[in-house]
C-alpha cells in the first residue's frame, strides 16, 4: 500500500474495485466502514455483488476484464469537467498529453458499451473521485490476475495521479496483501529479478555489493517466475524444485498442467505446516512450523514490520523455516551459521536500505513501517510525499484489450474465482480448523437463478462445469449476487478444484496467469 | 494505583491464599492477560490503561473458567471492574464458578471510563483503588428509543449489514460458556453467509444475552464492524429489568429468572 491502513477511516472518497474486502481483508474494510460513517463516498466495481456493495453510494458491475476501459471511461469525464488537480499533474508528473490522447476516444457511452456498467454512473464516480478532498484506491487480486494485470495497476495509478491522490494522507494507490507476510516475502527478494528492498539483480553494483556480503558469486540474470519454472520443469530445462508453504496443486491455474510440470521433476521438495495436494507429489517434504512455533517478523500490507513472538515449541519434527533452510545450504556446501532470526534481521538492516534502521529493539508494540532507512527514522506512514521513486510521477496511456478467452457458443459461461470468508487460499490452513470448516466445507458454483431455470438445474444440484482445460463437479447455489452469464467459484477446495478449470494466460509483464477470467460450459451432472 | 493492588496481590500469593492472580501484564508493548503465581514477580502487572482508561481489557472471567476446571482444588485471585463483579456473581449463579474458589482484587473506574460505558454501577463492592464515582445513565438506548419504530430498524438492520460473522462477540463474551452454540446451528441460522440472516444472527445473540449479559462492552470493542452491540444488549437488559426486576449481577446469588424458569418445581 503507498497508504496505511488507518488512513482509509479518513478519506473522503474510496474506491474499491477487485477487492472483496469484507470477505478478504475484514480488519481493512473496519476503516472503510468508519469512514463510511464519517460521511465518505464508497464506490465498489466488482463483476460480484460483494458484501461491501451493499453499502457502497455507487455500485457498478463490470463485465470481466474491463477494467481499464472503465477506468480510463473515469479519467475520460474527469479531465472533460475539470475535476483533475492541474497544480499536482503540472508539478508532480509527466506523460498527461499521451494518456489524453488515448482517453479521447473512451466517452462514457463507449465505455459503458465495453463495461456493462452505465455512463450515468461512470460519470458519478468521475465526480465523487475526482472532486474528494482526499480519495484512496483500494484494490485486489481481482485488478492483478488478469492478462492485463499490470495496464490495470497503471491505470488506477493514472487515475490518483490525474487527481492528486498519491504522496498525501488518506490517498494512494492500495493494493491489499493476502498473506499475512506476502508483502515481506517480496521485501526480501522473493522475487525473481531483485535482492532484499528491490535492488536489481541486473545491477552491477548490487550484484557486487551482495557478492561481498555473502562471498558468492551470483548471477546477473533476472531468475524464472512461477508459471517459467513450471514450463521449465515439463521442457526439461528446470531438473528440481523446492516449494516453500505454496500449494501449486490448487492455487495456480490449469491443474491438470501444473501436475504433469511437477511430476517431471527429477526433484521435488515441498515444505509446509500440513500436507498437502502438492506435497502428496513430492520426494521430500520437510515440516515446518506454523506461526505460533517461532520467533521472527512479518510485513504487513501497509508495509509494518512486526515481530512475532513464539507460543509453543514446534510440534514433531517441525522446525521453523529459517533454521530448514540454514541446514540444507550448509549440507549442499554454503556455509550458514546464523544462531537467531534475530542475526538474519541485523543482516537484512545491513544490506537493505529500506530497512535499514529496523532493529529488533525497536520493534515492541506496533511495529515500524518502511522505509525505514536509519536508527533514528520514525518509518514511514505513506509513500511519494514529495517526490516519486523516479523523480516525476509517469502517466501510462493504455488502450483496452479483452481478456485472453472469451465466450462462445461452446463455453457459453465466464467463470470468475475468489475467496469466501472463512477460508484462506488452498485451504491448507482454515480448512484444518474444525469451526471455520464447518461454517463452509465444501466448494459450490454460484449461479444467477435465471441461468439455473434455463438449464433446468435445481438449487443444490451438483453439475459438471468444463472448460477449454478440465472439467469438475459441485454443487450450486443460486443467486443475483452473479449476472445472468456469468458463474463464481471459490477455489479453497480441492474436491471441487476451480484451478482446473482457469486458464493460464498471462500478463506478459508480470507473469501473473488470468485467474480471474475465463470461459466454461455448465451442464447437469449425470 | 497500581500500587495498592500489587501490594493486594502479593498478600494472597504470599499467605498462600490463591494460588495464581489473574491479571494483565504489559509485555513487549502489548498488554495481556498473564497469571502471576509469585508475590516476588508482579514487576509488569498493570491495569490496562494505555491511552486511555481502561483501553486494554480481557474477559478474564471467562479464562478464569478454564482455569478452575483445569484446576478445580485451586483458589485463584483475579483483577475485577465493576462489571467483571457482576459477571463473577451471574457466573456463579450459573454455575460456572465456585465464589469459595475465587478471590477478586477490585478497582473502581474513573469518571471517564464510566462515561464512556454509560455504566451503572463502575466499582465493585470491595476495591483497594480508585474513587467510587456515579453511575451513568443508558443515553444510547434513550436516543435510539426517541427516534420512530421504521427508522430504528433501519439503523440496526444497517449496523447488523456490517456483520462479518467472525463470531468475536460471542468467543469474547465472558457469558457465552454454552458447550454448543445457536449462533452455529445451521438448522437456525444458515451458515456460509455474510452478511449472517439478518437480524436473526443479532437478535438471536441478544435473546441468549437477556438474564446474562453484565455490560461490559468487551463485544462492542472487539466487533471488527463497529456494531455497537451494547447498546442493543443495554437495551435487552432493560427489557428484562422492567419485566422481571432484575439485572445480572448487581444482587449476588440472585439467579435470572430466565435461569429459575427451567427448574422442576418451580411454577
Amino acid at each position: 500500500m503507498t497508504n496505511s491502513v488507518a488512513e482509509l477511516e479518513n478519506s473522503d472518497c474510496i474506491f474499491v474495485i477487485g477487492s472483496n474486502t469484507t470477505s478478504s481483508h475484514p480488519l481493512v474494510a473496519t476503516r472503510i466502514f468508519r469512514a463510511k460513517q464519517k460521511g465518505a463516498r464508497l464506490i465498489v466495481a466488482d463483476p460480484r455483488k460483494i458484501h461491501l456493495a451493499l453499502m457502497a453510494d455507487t455500485y457498478v458491475r463490470q463485465n470481466l476484464g474491463t477494467d481499464v476501459a472503465l477506468i480510463n471511461g473515469i479519467i475520460h469525464v474527469i479531465l472533460e469537467r475539470g475535476w483533475q488537480d492541474q497544480g499536482f499533474v503540472e508539478e508532480r508528473t509527466e506523460g498527461i498529453e499521451e494518456l489524453k490522447k488515448t482517453i479521447q476516444s473512451y466517452t462514457p457511452e463507449k465505455v459503458s458499451e465495453i463495461t456493462g456498467v452505465s455512463a450515468e454512473d461512470i460519470v458519478k464516480i468521475a465526480e465523487d473521485f475526482g472532486t474528494a478532498d482526499a480519495a484512496s484506491i483500494v484494490y485486489c487480486m481481482g485488478i492483478t490476475q488478469h492478462v492485463t494485470g499490470v495496464d490495470n495497476v497503471k491505470s488506477l495509478a493514472n487515475l490518483a495521479m490525474l487527481t492528486g491522490n498519491v504522496g498525501k494522507e488518506s490517498t494512494g494507490v492500495n493494493p491489499l496483501r493476502g498473506q499475512n507476510n506476502v508483502q515481506g516475502a517480496c521485501d526480501m527478494g522473493g522475487l525473481p529479478n531483485v535482492y532484499p528492498g528491490y535492488q536489481a539483480v541486473t545491477m552491477p553494483d548490487n550484484q557486487k555489493k551482495f557478492e561481498s556480503r555473502w562471498s558468492a558469486s551470483l548471477s546477473d540474470q533476472v531468475g524464472r517466475t512461477v508459471s517459467d519454472m513450471l514450463s521449465g520443469l515439463s521442457d526439461g530445462s528446470l531438473k528440481a524444485l523446492y516449494v516453500m508453504g505454496e500449494n501449486p496443486m490448487l492455487s495456480d491455474p490449469d491443474t491438470a498442467h501444473v501436475e504433469e510440470a511437477l511430476k517431471a521433476a527429477e526433484l521435488l521438495v515441498v515444505q509446509d505446516i500440513f500436507f498437502t495436494p502438492t506435497a502428496e507429489l513430492a520426494h521430500v517434504v520437510l515440516p515446518g512450523s506454523s506461526f505460533a512455533e517461532k520467533d521472527g517478523t512479518f510485513t504487513n500490507t501497509e508495509r509494518r514490520v512486526m515481530r512475532v513472538r513464539k507460543a509453543i515449541e514446534p510440534v514433531g519434527d517441525s522446525r521453523p523455516d529459517w533454521q530448514i533452510i540454514q541446514e540444507i545450504s550448509n549440507r549442499l556446501g554454503y556455509a550458514m551459521a546464523y544462531d537467531s532470526p534475530e542475526a538474519i534481521m541485523n543482516e537484512i538492516a545491513e544490506v537493505t536500505p529500506s530497512y535499514g534502521g529496523i532493529t529488533y529493539d525497536r520493534l515492541e508494540g506496533s511495529g515500524l513501517q518502511w522505509p525505514c532507512p536509519d536508527r533514528d527514522h520514525p518509518g514511514t506512514k505513506f509513500l511519494h510525499k514529495d517526490a516519486f521513486a523516479r523523480g516525476k510521477g509517469m502517466f501510462h496511456a493504455i488502450e483496452f484489450m479483452p481478456p485472453a478467452e472469451t465466450v462462445d457458443p461452446e463455453f457459453p459461461f465466464w467463470l470468475t474465482t475468489g475467496r469466501i470468508h472463512v477460508h484462506y487460499h488452498t485451504g491448507t490452513m482454515t480448512r484444518n480448523s474444525p469451526t471455520l470448516n464447518a461454517e463452509v466445507s465444501e466448494g459450490f458454483l454460484e449461479i444467477n437463478p435465471g441461468d439455473a431455470s434455463q438449464l433446468g438445474i435445481r438449487e443444490g444440484d451438483e453439475v459438471k462445469v468444463i472448460s477449454r482445460r478440465g472439467q469438475i463437479r459441485v454443487k450450486t447455489v443460486f443467486t443475483d449476487r452473479v449476472e445472468r452469464g456469468l458463474v463464481f467459484m471459490p477455489f479453497h477446495f480441492v474436491e471441487s478444484n476451480a484451478n482446473a478449470l482457469t486458464n493460464p494466460a498471462l500478463d506478459p509483464i508480470a507473469k501473473i496467469p488470468e485467474l480471474k477470467v475465463c470461459a466454461v460450459r455448465v451442464e447437469k451432472a449425470a | 494505583m497500581i500500587k495498592e493492588v500489587k501490594k493486594r496481590v502479593k498478600e494472597l500469593l504470599d499467605s498462600g491464599k490463591i494460588t495464581g492472580f489473574l491479571g494483565l501484564r504489559d509485555m513487549n508493548g502489548h498488554v495481556g492477560p498473564h497469571l502471576f503465581c509469585d508475590g516476588g514477580d508482579l514487576e509488569a502487572l498493570v491495569l490496562g490503561d494505555r491511552e486511555r482508561p481502561g483501553d486494554s481489557r480481557y474477559p478474564l472471567n471467562k479464562q478464569l473458567i478454564h482455569l478452575a476446571r483445569s484446576y478445580p482444588e485451586d483458589t485463584f485471585g483475579v483483577l475485577v471492574r465493576g462489571c467483571d463483579e457482576r459477571g463473577l456473581k451471574t457466573l456463579s449463579t450459573w454455575n460456572q464458578l465456585h465464589p469459595d474458589k475465587v478471590v477478586p482484587v477490585g478497582i473502581a473506574c474513573p469518571q471517564e471510563l464510566a462515561e464512556a460505558c454509560e455504566c451503572l454501577r463502575p466499582y465493585p463492592d470491595e476495591f483497594v483503588c480508585g474513587e467510587k464515582v456515579e453511575g451513568c445513565p443508558y443515553d444510547s438506548v434513550a436516543q435510539l428509543d426517541g427516534i420512530d419504530l421504521a427508522a430504528r430498524f433501519d439503523h440496526w438492520m444497517r449496523e447488523f449489514e456490517k456483520c462479518i460473522k467472525c463470531y468475536g462477540c460471542r468467543d469474547i463474551c465472558p457469558m457465552c460458556f454454552c458447550k454448543e452454540c445457536s449462533l452455529e446451528s445451521n438448522e437456525l441460522i444458515r451458515t456460509g453467509d455474510i452478511p449472517p440472516e439478518m437480524p436473526l444472527f443479532h437478535l438471536t445473540r441478544a435473546v441468549h444475552m437477556a438474564g446474562r449479559c453484565i455490560d461490559c462492552g468487551l463485544c462492542n470493542e472487539a466487533c471488527p464492524a463497529d456494531i455497537p452491540l451494547r447498546t442493543l444488549y443495554k437495551k435487552v437488559a432493560d427489557i428484562i429489568d422492567e419485566e422481571f426486576h432484575y439485572r445480572p449481577g448487581y444482587v449476588a446469588d440472585q439467579k435470572s429468572p430466565l435461569n429459575i424458569l427451567s427448574q422442576p418445581g418451580v411454577e
